[in-house]
């Protein structure tokens, strides 16, 4: 089964997060703030991580650029509500950029898409 | 007393607070900016070449692959776009209020594969390159008659509006004419009728035989801290040679820009404690739109660049009026700029 780190603060996210993509056959790991994400990351593998931007903490833009010192192999998607932060091109570090929204159907696709077999 | 002095082209007036007079040391940063950490990663650096999209254009050691290491300068388009390539539909309005869809283009101009080089640490030669770079970009985006106008522009520095210290440029090309863009043609083509000749043409002439605000001057190019500068230290640089195309520069006229721009970022670096800032590119429309919107735009037009280093804040008053309040006399600014150090 494939692995997805999901790093996103509002736990009503995660909640419906792990439940649409445990659905489509993921299984989804959530932390909170960005350090959890790197600890994670030192731990365990994954084939996808998605993470938020603004965070309490370290912002989500720091922590692509953190994990391109670990690991650049794992595809990121920035999932954020924000359109604004697609002009630092840190954000180019992560592979997609899909702005929150009510339906999940871009980013599911964008997660179909990253996540190879 | 201060001065409010007139752009004469665009028309903004600007108040020149002398009485407020700084000298280049007041706008040393109380902390000096911090530097990007070597380990940051930073995709444009070399070898991190598929983090970007494909390249449109490199320039590239002989025996090299598209998107691997071996370039010296890289254009690739916005990983994630403001404006998206694509013709545009027809405007759509509801009431008042109209609106089209986001289309446009978005390239960025990788200057040099190294993180800490700036452009005026580069060789001439290489930034002779860049510049051929901006003019194939703007004669390849240009050939399609749906972007009316292409900006080429570079933020230095976070205040700037750089969030990579990774020396870059960027182009972007617009469906329409932007506003500030039809200010600069009509203003000189009004003054073009009154004075018989192109304005610029004629700045400089009079720059030159003032001398109060010329900061360097070659056989091809005069650089001035404009009469009306909006920011302490700005600095407008001019073709001798009357045109109003970018893309119409020779290699001799580019590669004696390459010059200036070197020398005047470095003395701008040096006097001011390496400020962040916008260079500008200042052309007229796509030739073709230009020709049909404004014939005789070859005569009142002249290409020319700007320097614009963030010194101040543009705050409610700046918002409000369109005035700009400038702390260093233009006459000052070109007294330090002309020193080499």
């Amino acid at each position: 089964m494939k692995k997805i780190l999901l790093v996103e603060d509002e736990l009503p996210l995660c909640l419906l997060y792990e439940e649409e993509l445990s659905a489509e056959g993921y299984e989804v790991m959530s932390v909170h703030d960005a350090d959890s994400a790197l600890d994670a990351l030192k731990n365990k593998t994954f084939d996808l991580i998605i993470t938020d931007i603004r965070m309490p903490g370290k912002d989500g833009v720091e922590l692509i650029g953190q994990i391109m010192g670990l690991r650049k192999d794992i595809p990121i998607i920035i999932n954020t509500a924000y359109q604004s932060y697609k002009e630092d091109f840190m954000t180019w570090a992560a592979d997609a950029y899909v702005v929150k929204s009510s339906s999940l159907a871009e980013l599911k696709a964008k997660v179909r898409e990253l996540v190879k077999d | 007393m201060s001065e409010l002095r007139k752009d004469l082209v665009t028309g903004r007036w600007v108040i020149i607070a002398s009485e407020r007079s700084k000298r280049p040391d007041d706008f040393r940063p109380v902390t000096p900016e911090k530097k990007e950490g070597g380990s940051r990663f930073c995709p444009f650096c070399m070898g991190n070449e598929s983090k970007t999209p494909p390249e449109v254009f490199a320039l590239r050691e002989s025996g090299t692959v598209p998107d691997g290491p071996g370039w010296k300068v890289r254009v690739v388009p916005n990983k994630f776009p403001a404006l998206s390539p694509g013709a545009p539909p027809p405007k759509s309005a509801k009431g008042i209020f109209q609106w089209m869809p986001g289309v446009g283009v978005h390239e960025v101009i990788i200057e040099n594969p190294d993180h800490g080089k700036e452009l005026s640490d580069l060789e001439t030669a290489h930034i002779r390159d860049v510049l051929r770079i901006y003019q194939k970009r703007i004669n390849a985006i240009e050939e399609d008659l749906h972007y009316q106008y292409v900006q080429v522009f570079k933020n230095k520095g976070k205040e700037a509006g750089a969030s990579l210290s990774h020396p870059h440029s960027q182009i972007m090309a617009t469906p329409i004419v932007p506003k500030r863009v039809k200010e600069e043609v009509y203003g000189s083509e009004r003054l073009f009728r009154t004075l018989k000749e192109c304005v610029f043409c004629r700045t400089l002439r009079e720059e030159t035989a003032l001398n109060e605000r010329l900061v360097l001057r070659n056989d091809r190019f005069c650089v001035i801290t404009p009469f009306a500068s909006r920011s302490p230290f700005e600095m407008a640089i001019y073709p001798l040679r009357h045109s109003p195309f970018f893309t119409s520069a020779g290699d001799e006229e580019l590669a004696s820009l390459a010059g200036v721009l070197k020398t005047v970022l470095t003395r701008l670096k040096t006097t001011v404690s390496d400020p962040p800032f916008n260079l500008i590119l200042h052309q007229a429309p796509n030739p073709t739109v230009s020709q049909k919107a404004w014939p005789g735009i070859e005569q009142y037009f002249h290409w020319h660049m700007e320097v614009l280093p963030v010194l101040t804040k543009v705050a409610g008053f700046e918002w409000g009026t369109g005035f700009y309040i400038n702390p260093v006399p233009p006459e000052t600014a070109a007294g330090y700029l002309r020193e080499d150090k």
